[in-house]
């Protein structure tokens, strides 16, 4: 996972549930799976992810390629599952006044901040904690499992 | 300075003296639910066993955490499809070679019920859900809040999860309640009051004099429905009817907490109870809650008591008590699925089940069912006592849900289309 990326940003608005996340947005633009391209960016509203736990619907982000979700908030679940699915699900309030669709957002992780390339604008988010980063890094929860318990081991 | 339930949980669960908001912990768990659904193949072509068994393989351990604190419940049965059926082999599988508890049959229900009516919800404990509504549990004063897929890998592998403490919302229940206001009434008010946005990864804890009147079951919906304020989990304090019906469920031993009187809270509201109207979400988000007296007349074609939130023997004598002796208007179906076995049979008993025969109810055998398979045609409006009223939940996306108290969808059954319900609770 790279720390700091620039990608194209498409735009969706409040309180959209995991149920119409599902198969790629597909509940709310049925055609988005054909649009959206490796490396682009989801910005959101509040709540987003709200709704169901189930995985299918951060998976499809992910397997969509999506390089990262950028919302107002986002629900617990939801943003603990991308993360544990190692996509950076980054909670940036205000956002959605200064980004549009089709704008391209530069984020970097570390700083905890995001840059407007389009049009000069930038904000800010909480780090990720030291816990989130290393997770992300190997990919998801699975892979950071199976290294660090390795480690384990090997230590043991 | 004091701590609320919920830090104390979190703080015994991590070993530390005490936490704050926004403090990392790494908890360990007391419970982990996992719905059946998370063994199929649904989320990942291998599984959540699948995938389990190549961590313990890399991992080079033999065994789950702790076999005995898992439980399982089937949310659908029978199983409906190929691959949910594979899923449940595969979770009898998982029990039988690491030694989790299976809830299936008449044992079983919807899985958050079956968790607290087999006495697995106690306070004080530190619980997570393999679904989104494992934050129900919190009705028992335990911290409850529920996980993804992946994550409950995770747990199986480790027995622990991160956590970052959530700062607490008091909301303080005064006032009296009126015989017409359940759990579902309350918690859709607040979730208006709170909006869309009001409690996102935070603790609702209830407190105040109104909630010793409070029943279990109102309780455990109002729990149930805090996720559907994106709350990391809601609480209410252990108080003598917690403990009283948490002992008769169970007979292992329990350390309740409760929050210090100097307990730090991000924000305080108080809700007066005296007097309040019966509320009813609109179709969206259920945070659309208002009185009902702004949905009446609003024609309905289906009416439903079931789901995690409300079918509980408490919704279903409530609604046998409205429907007793009538029959439903001749435009509507109405569904009652009860909440778990246990309540079916308990109505049964009651004569409630006949009460709903009587009155051409569809009755449904106790589980998930309709709360998300699809009953809805477009442009058909449902009003369901269930917790979620999202575009397409239940069928199509241009069908409509409001939600209500079990009494409103019983009145509203009747007349074929929302009314306030008080008007039939008294005849
Ligand atoms: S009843 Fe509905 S909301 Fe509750 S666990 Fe089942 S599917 Fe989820």
């Amino acid at each position: 996972m790279k720390k700091n990326f620039k990608g194209k940003v498409w735009k969706f608005g409040d309180c959209i549930d995991s149920g119409n996340i599902k198969g790629v947005m597909a509940g709310i633009d049925p055609e988005f799976h054909a649009k959206v391209e490796p490396g682009d960016i989801i910005v959101a509203g509040n709540n987003f992810g709200m709704g169901s736990s189930s995985e299918d619907a951060p998976r499809s982000l992910r397997d969509a390629g999506i390089a990262a979700i950028v919302a107002e908030s986002i629900s617990n679940i939801y943003l603990r599952t991308l993360i544990n699915l190692g996509l950076p699900a980054i909670e940036c309030p205000g956002i959605t006044a200064w980004v549009e669709e089709g704008d391209e957002i530069e984020v970097d992780l570390e700083s905890g901040s995001v840059r407007n390339l389009t049009n000069g604008s930038s904000g800010t988010f909480a780090a990720f904690s030291d816990h989130a980063i290393a997770i992300l890094e190997k990919g998801g929860l699975i892979p950071y499992l199976k290294s660090s318990l390795a480690n384990q081991r090997a230590r043991a | 300075m004091g701590m609320t339930i919920t830090e104390k949980i979190c703080a015994r669960a991590s070993a530390k003296d005490r936490v704050c908001p926004g403090d990392m912990i790494e908890a360990e768990i007391d419970k982990l639910y996992i719905k059946d659904l998370r063994f199929s193949k649904a989320e990942d072509p291998k599984g959540l066993y699948g995938l389990f068994k190549e961590i313990l393989k890399e991992m080079g351990i033999h065994k789950a955490w702790a076999p005995d604190k898992v439980i399982i419940n089937f949310d659908e049965q029978p199983a409906r499809s190929t691959r949910r059926a594979e899923g449940q082999e595969s979770a009898k599988q998982f029990s039988r070679e690491h030694g989790a508890i299976v809830y299936e049959g008449y044992e079983g229900g919807i899985g958050h019920n079956v968790m607290v009516e087999k006495g697995h919800v106690r306070p004080g404990e530190f619980i997570v859900g393999a679904d989104s509504h494992s934050c129900t549990y919190g009705a028992l004063g335990c911290f409850a809040t529920g996980i993804g897929f992946t994550e409950t890998i995770g747990v199986l592998a480790t027995g622990k999860i991160w956590l970052k403490v959530p700062p607490a919302i008091y909301v303080e229940l005064a006032g009296k309640r009126p015989a017409w206001i359940w759990g579902k009434d309350i918690a859709l008010r607040i979730m208006a009051e709170l909006g869309a946005n009001g409690a996102v990864n935070k603790t609702i804890e209830y407190g105040g004099s109104a909630v010793a009147d409070i029943s279990i079951e109102s309780r455990l919906s109002m729990c149930n429905m805090a996720v559907e304020s994106l709350a990391l989990n809601a609480v209410f304090p252990p108080d003598k009817r917690a403990i009283e019906y948490v002992k008769q469920v169970s007979s292992a031993a329990f350390t309740p907490v409760e929050s210090d009187p100097d307990a730090v809270y991000e924000s305080r509201r108080r809700v007066d109870l005296t007097d309040m109207e019966p509320f009813v979400a609109a179709p969206g988000v259920p945070s659309n809650g208002r009185p009902v007296r702004e949905f009446i007349g609003t024609k309905i074609d289906q009416a439903f008591i079931g789901t995690c939130s409300n079918s509980r023997i408490e919704d279903l004598r409530v609604a046998a008590g409205i429907l007793k002796g009538k029959e439903i208007h001749s435009g509507v179906r109405m569904i009652v699925t009860p909440a778990s076995y246990g309540a079916y049979f308990q109505a049964r008993e009651e004569g409630l089940l006949q009460i709903f025969e009587k009155a051409k109810v569809l009755l449904t055998a106790s589980e998930c069912g309709i709360c998300t398979r699809p009953s809805l045609a477009s442009g058909e409006v449902c009003i369901s006592s269930g917790n979620r009223n999202f575009p397409g939940r239940m069928g199509n996306r241009d069908a409509r849900i409001f939600l209500g108290s079990p009494a409103t969808v019983a009145a509203s059954a009747l007349a074929g289309e929302i009314v306030d319900p008080r008007e039939f609770l008294s005849s």
